[in-house]
């Protein structure tokens, strides 16, 4: 008998060699089948004793438009927990394949700051395994705690959907949500995309997934031209809400249409105070000035 | 009397009476993040960044979150062409009021004095009650300058509507236009560097090599005994890692000093004396200082340590080397003395923002020679001397470094200190100038007074 | 959530082998937030005295649902008995075996809270007898409630009854989930000192409060949980941590102040910074700490020292100062971190132990200097706290630590500061010259 204990990893994982495997686990689940599993692995990934690279740091906040302060951005934390979180989809025992899954949905909760020098623990792990119109969707929580510390200073949970996979004894959900028709607001601020967006914010994130670096490798994979990081769209919105928000808050993101590189995408950011004066909340959605479909929407509170 | 120079008017009879009435303006306090050297702490740093860490510090210290300040102005002096907003852009990353306006000022190394000097004139006149000034430079992350062939290519490119004419204007393209230019620090009139310019003057001085360094070492014991006593506490705040001026060198001393061998003027031959011991060293940093009418600072209980009573500005004309580059404040402080009716035995405290060693010996030197001051000041003998164990007491940029336009706010906060500390332990009120020579032949200098 | 092993042992299959195999199962603690219920159920008040019947109307007031008996198999939130008029051990049986009765109704992370009198002051040796029974009592209850439920006592000193400002004050602490860690422990209301917050939310609106150590970790903490509880806060640490003080006090509206509290004169540079920059001062916590430890067979006197004048000596120095101001005398508050190695002690910490007891020592003795301004002076003991400090002990000997207490896990950091902000308040006038501790009822050295 064996205790479901958490993994505990030496170090971060290299996302490189999760994306390689990656590629060789879904080539050899086409071969020899899908074992159909609908169990989620219950054990957690952990990892201890992370250090933050100031030039990378810096880097990051340069390319998401935050200012170089000593605190670390929501969006930062999210990509270095990242690998640790994919790890965990990597495992053979995760019933979806991890390459093609789609980001649907991104909150975090950004309790305390969390400063460079800290030193971090952190784990990660899936749950949540349920159906959706077209396909399967599953959470990843990640939770970031500064060294040795109890307390989370950090807890991600991303959404993602695996296209077109169902699996036993999870039920597609029977009503579809009727989407609202989308109209754009006037927007409050016009981003200018380049066709580097991707490979700008791979280099800073590390997520160097093909499908976002150029328009050969995300055709390798079915997409059309090269698509932006959807925690780089969110990132940045984040950056444009502005300080107003303080170092604890929360931040979610609903992703919509994937953002093609190069592109101009529209943004709208709303703003609400209490009745003192002091920030409340400010929603922003985005949208693509020419077609007028809608990329993402979310919003970042106080909490 | 004519004088082949920049005459001071008689202090009697000045025509001070006709200057409006205007209330006081006052430093509440400062804070600057430790200056770090170039490619140190900071390299990945932005001006930005760091002027953003700056105000950051200095709001949590006087717990002005939210507030609507009546102005900020900063500036630096190497400056990349997006930062045009340099600090708009820095207070809307801070934790200050979204609605709190600014500028920008640009004024070589004395732009930070000039951003005390500019918003304490807005206070006195009524028109604002609150301020921050400051500023902000970085040797490591300055801007790449494109060759000019490479900058006539890439416009005419923008231009071009046909691909044949793109070919063309590519094909226009010679390797040596691909090089980028370092920014320089050498005069444009004169191509000189500033060193050079000062080792000119250094010699016409006739400042000796043991004398820089001593000034030197003074202003890094200095230096490390005002950190020691803690004096910073309450002016500093850490970033990046840094807690204390990373250019310090406490265990410094004239026998190191000595063995350093002299980078400019070596053309001059034997009179080359000024090494990198005794000139500051590249430096990123940024400070910023918090300024007040009486009744702002009383209303959110701020302390009052000293108000901006008056400043001068004067320039030299060096093109052809009638005055060393950075001797306009030889010329600023006895017209600023003279209107308002002081001499240098009033004073307390001196902060002559050591650009060199031999800058501060150089002015001391034209200060204190009887024919400089009847040919070129006008006055009946020597300016007057200044007692030197009142000078630059907790050091100055040799040992603290200079990022440009960082320099005037770290001296202001300092001086501001130890000007209030002064009147409360003697119990009179207390003075002191602050002298900046900077690029351009020019110079800025300031009176002030505890409160 | 607290730590991977709760975690785990609380999810499916964890939760069933940990069972099997016997191994602790710690509770995920309900934790304060603003707006909650004070408590998760009725509240069942038994005795028959008049202070039981007195408290019964008072919670009623509070909006709570209280029951003067259990109705069967209803879940309950809170059993409160109030033994305030015992005067021989015969007089438990019946609260306590009407307790017994409904305990098992009791919902996870429910309370069970005791009111009685201090033995020493009892007149009679049947009295003293009751009274001390109370302790062995409810500290033996504490290890046997489950699932994050606590039970804590409240010591009636003569000339208070179960309604005194600082009695309720401490009935509604040990209610809600501010005190989530504190269990097996008693507070003494001493006097009829105190007022009952006009916002209960904002307990501390309109107070200004001096935070050591405020940079990190618990202090850091501390600064938000009073800032929460609306206090205006001066947040003090080294000049080394300024950045992260600056970063702490613009997220709390405060304002910073880098200083070392070793200093000779810092006590009156706190003391003119508040008053200075805020018009008052009301509350000092002293949290600033460190460890060095070493055996004492190889502790050096740098080690000792920096330890001893830190946590202790400073704390003393600026309470000197504290005491001598005209601007500390409107119902001040000190709150002083202490430790649970302090009391019971631990291996390699001579010196920190040492220098935790002097601040429980300090506390007692200055309590009665305080008392003539409508001031007092507590300390809390954190036990063992998940914090930065805590995450250099090795990994072993600190897995087995954060399990040794009835709760069976280590605290946060929030903990302390609820506690913190408890005694710091004007609801707690009544309470002087304590020690808190914050530590889930640890084993050693209970």
């Amino acid at each position: 008998m064996t205790l479901a204990q958490p993994v505990i990893l030496a170090e971060m994982p290299s996302l490189s060699k999760l994306y390689v495997n990656a590629a060789a686990q879904a080539a050899r689940r086409r071969l020899l089948g899908t074992h159909d599993s609908a169990v989620l692995p219950a054990e957690s990934h952990e990892v201890r004793g992370v250090r933050v690279g100031v030039e990378n740091l810096t880097a990051y906040q340069h390319l998401i438009g935050e200012t170089a302060s000593d605190v670390l951005p929501a969006g930062f934390i999210h990509a270095i927990a990242f690998p640790l979180a994919m790890s965990v989809l990597n495992r053979d025992d995760f019933p979806l394949p991890l390459l093609g899954m789609i980001h649907l949905r991104n909150s975090v909760q950004q309790r305390s700051p969390l400063v460079f020098t800290d030193v971090l623990d952190m784990t990660a792990r899936v749950e949540n395994l349920r159906g959706h119109r077209s396909g399967t969707q599953v959470d990843v929580v990640a939770e970031v705690r500064p060294g040795g510390s109890g307390e989370v200073y950090w807890r991600g949970v991303s959404t993602y959907l695996s296209k077109g996979v169902f699996l036993p004894g999870i039920d597609k959900p029977t009503a579809v949500p009727p989407r609202a028709d989308f109209q754009p607001p006037d927007p409050t601020a016009l981003w200018h995309l380049g066709v580097d967006t991707g490979r700008a914010y791979a280099a800073v994130s590390g997520d160097f997934n093909p499908i976002h670096l150029s328009v050969l490798s995300a055709k390798a994979l079915g997409m059309r031209r090269s698509i932006a990081h959807g925690m780089y769209l969110a990132s940045r919105a984040l950056a444009d809400v502005g300080p107003a928000r303080g170092d604890s808050f929360t931040w979610d993101v609903e992703f919509e249409a994937p953002v093609f590189l190069p592109s101009r995408v529209a943004l709208e950011i709303a703003t609400e105070h209490s009745g003192s004066g002091s920030w409340k909340h400010s929603r922003f959605v985005a949208w693509s000035p020419r077609s007028g479909r809608r990329h993402f929407s979310g919003t970042v509170a106080a909490l | 009397m004519s004088t082949d120079g920049q005459s001071t008017p008689a202090a009697e009879g000045s025509p001070r009476a006709s200057v409006p009435a205007t209330r006081r303006a006052v430093i509440v306090g400062a804070n600057r993040i430790p200056f770090a050297r170039s490619g140190g702490a900071y390299a990945k740093s932005s001006n930005q960044d760091m002027l953003t860490a700056a105000l950051d510090g200095l709001i949590a210290r006087f717990g002005l979150q939210d507030e609507r300040i009546g102005q900020v102005a900063a500036g630096a002096v190497l400056k990349h062409s997006r930062d045009f907003n340099l600090t708009r852009e820095a207070v809307l990353g801070s934790a200050l009021s979204a609605e709190t306006p600014v500028y920008d000022l640009q004024q070589a190394c004395a732009t930070g004095l000039e951003t005390v000097v500019g918003l304490a004139n807005k206070i006195k006149l009524g028109q604002i009650d609150s301020a921050i000034a400051g500023g902000v430079d970085s040797a490591s992350d300055a801007p790449v300058v494109v060759s000019e062939g490479l900058r006539e290519v890439v416009l005419d490119l923008h231009r071009a509507k046909t691909l044949p004419q793109r070919l063309q204007i590519l094909a226009r393209l010679r390797p040596k236009d691909l090089a980028p230019l370092a920014p320089g620090t050498a005069e444009p009139r004169t191509g000189l560097s500033m060193g050079e310019h000062q080792a000119l003057t250094t010699a016409q001085w006739k400042i000796p090599r043991e004398a820089q360094d001593e000034l030197a070492l003074n202003s890094h014991r200095n230096l490390a005994a005002a950190y020691e006593s803690g004096f910073f506490d309450d002016l500093m705040t850490p970033y990046r890692g840094l807690t204390r001026d990373g250019n310090l060198r406490a265990d410094t001393s004239l026998e190191k000093l000595a063995s350093l061998k002299p980078v400019f003027g070596r053309n001059l031959g034997a009179d080359a004396t000024m090494t990198a011991g005794n000139s500051t060293p590249l430096t990123d940093g940024a400070s910023t200082v918090l300024l007040a009418s009486d009744e702002w600072a009383d209303a959110r209980d701020l302390p009052k340590l000293a108000t901006v009573v008056d400043a001068e500005a004067a320039a030299v004309d060096f093109v052809h080397g009638k005055d060393g580059l950075l001797m306009a404040p030889v010329f600023a402080v006895p017209r600023l003395l003279a209107r308002q009716n002081l001499t240098l035995a009033d004073f307390d405290y001196f902060e002559i923002h050591e650009a060199f060693a031999a800058t501060v010996l150089s002015t001391l030197a034209a200060w204190e020679d009887e024919d400089f001051g009847r040919t070129r000041m006008g006055l009946d003998g020597a300016f007057g001397s200044i007692d030197r164990s009142r000078l630059n007491v907790n050091g100055s940029s040799l040992a603290a470094g200079h990022p440009f336009a960082a320099t005037g706010g770290r001296i202001v906060g300092t001086l501001a200190k130890m000007l209030h500390a002064k009147a409360a332990s003697t119990g009179r009120p207390a003075r002191g100038l602050v002298s900046v020579c900077a690029a351009g032949g020019q110079g800025v200098v300031a009176i002030l007074e505890s409160l | 959530m607290a730590d991977t092993y709760a975690q785990l042992v609380n999810s499916g299959p964890g939760r069933n082998l940990a069972r099997k195999l016997g191994l602790p199962q710690p509770a995920v603690l309900r934790r304060y937030e603003p707006g909650q219920p004070l408590v998760a159920g009725p509240v069942v008040v038994l005795g028959d005295t008049a202070g039981a019947d007195k408290l019964a109307a008072e919670l009623l007031s509070w909006g709570l649902d209280v029951r003067r008996h259990a109705v069967p198999a209803e879940k309950l939130g809170a059993i409160i008995l109030v033994l305030d008029e015992l005067g021989h051990p015969a007089d438990l049986e019946m609260p306590v075996l009407a307790a017994a009765g409904s305990l098992r109704d009791l919902r996870a992370g429910g309370r069970v809270i005791t009111l009685s009198r201090p033995a020493g002051e009892a007149s009679t040796p049947e009295a003293a007898a009751a009274r001390q029974g109370v302790d062995g009592f409810l500290r033996s209850l504490a290890k046997e409630l489950r699932a994050g439920a606590t039970g804590n006592g409240v010591l009636l000193a003569d000339g208070t009854t179960s309604t005194s400002p600082s009695a309720l004050g401490a009935v509604r602490f040990f209610l809600s989930a501010r005190s989530a860690f504190v269990d097996g422990q008693f507070l003494m209301v001493s006097t009829e000192d105190g007022a009952l917050p006009e916002d209960v939310e904002r307990p501390l609106a309109g107070k200004v409060a001096v935070v050591t150590g405020a940079a990190r970790g618990i202090g850091a903490q501390i600064a938000r949980t009073l800032h929460r509880d609306g206090a205006t806060l001066v947040l003090v640490d080294i000049p080394g941590a300024g950045d992260q003080l600056a970063a702490v006090a613009n997220e709390v509206h405060g304002t910073a102040l880098q200083l070392d509290i070793t200093g000779a004169d810092a006590g009156r540079r706190i003391i003119d910074h508040a008053v200075q920059r805020h018009g008052r001062l009301d509350i000092v916590v002293h949290n600033a700490g460190v460890t060095r430890d070493k055996l004492l067979a190889n502790m050096d006197q740098a080690r000792w020292n920096q330890v001893i004048n830190i946590n202790i000596a400073a704390q003393l120095r600026i309470n000197q100062a504290l005491l001598a101001s005209e601007h500390f005398r409107s119902s001040p508050r000190i709150v002083s971190v202490a430790s649970t190695s302090g009391i019971a002690g631990n291996r390699g910490q001579t010196n920190y132990a040492a220098s935790k007891g002097g601040v429980m020592g300090m506390v007692r003795a200055s309590a009665p200097l305080l008392t003539s301004n409508g001031g007092t002076i507590n300390a809390v003991a954190p036990g063992f706290i998940e914090t930065d400090m805590t995450a250099r002990i090795p990994f072993g000997v600190r897995e087995v630590a954060r399990r040794l207490n009835s709760l069976q896990q280590g605290g946060l950091p929030s903990d302390v500061a609820e506690a913190i902000a408890f005694l710091a308040s004007d609801a707690a006038g009544g309470i002087n010259g304590e020690v808190l501790r914050v530590c889930g009822q640890n084993l050693v050295g209970a």
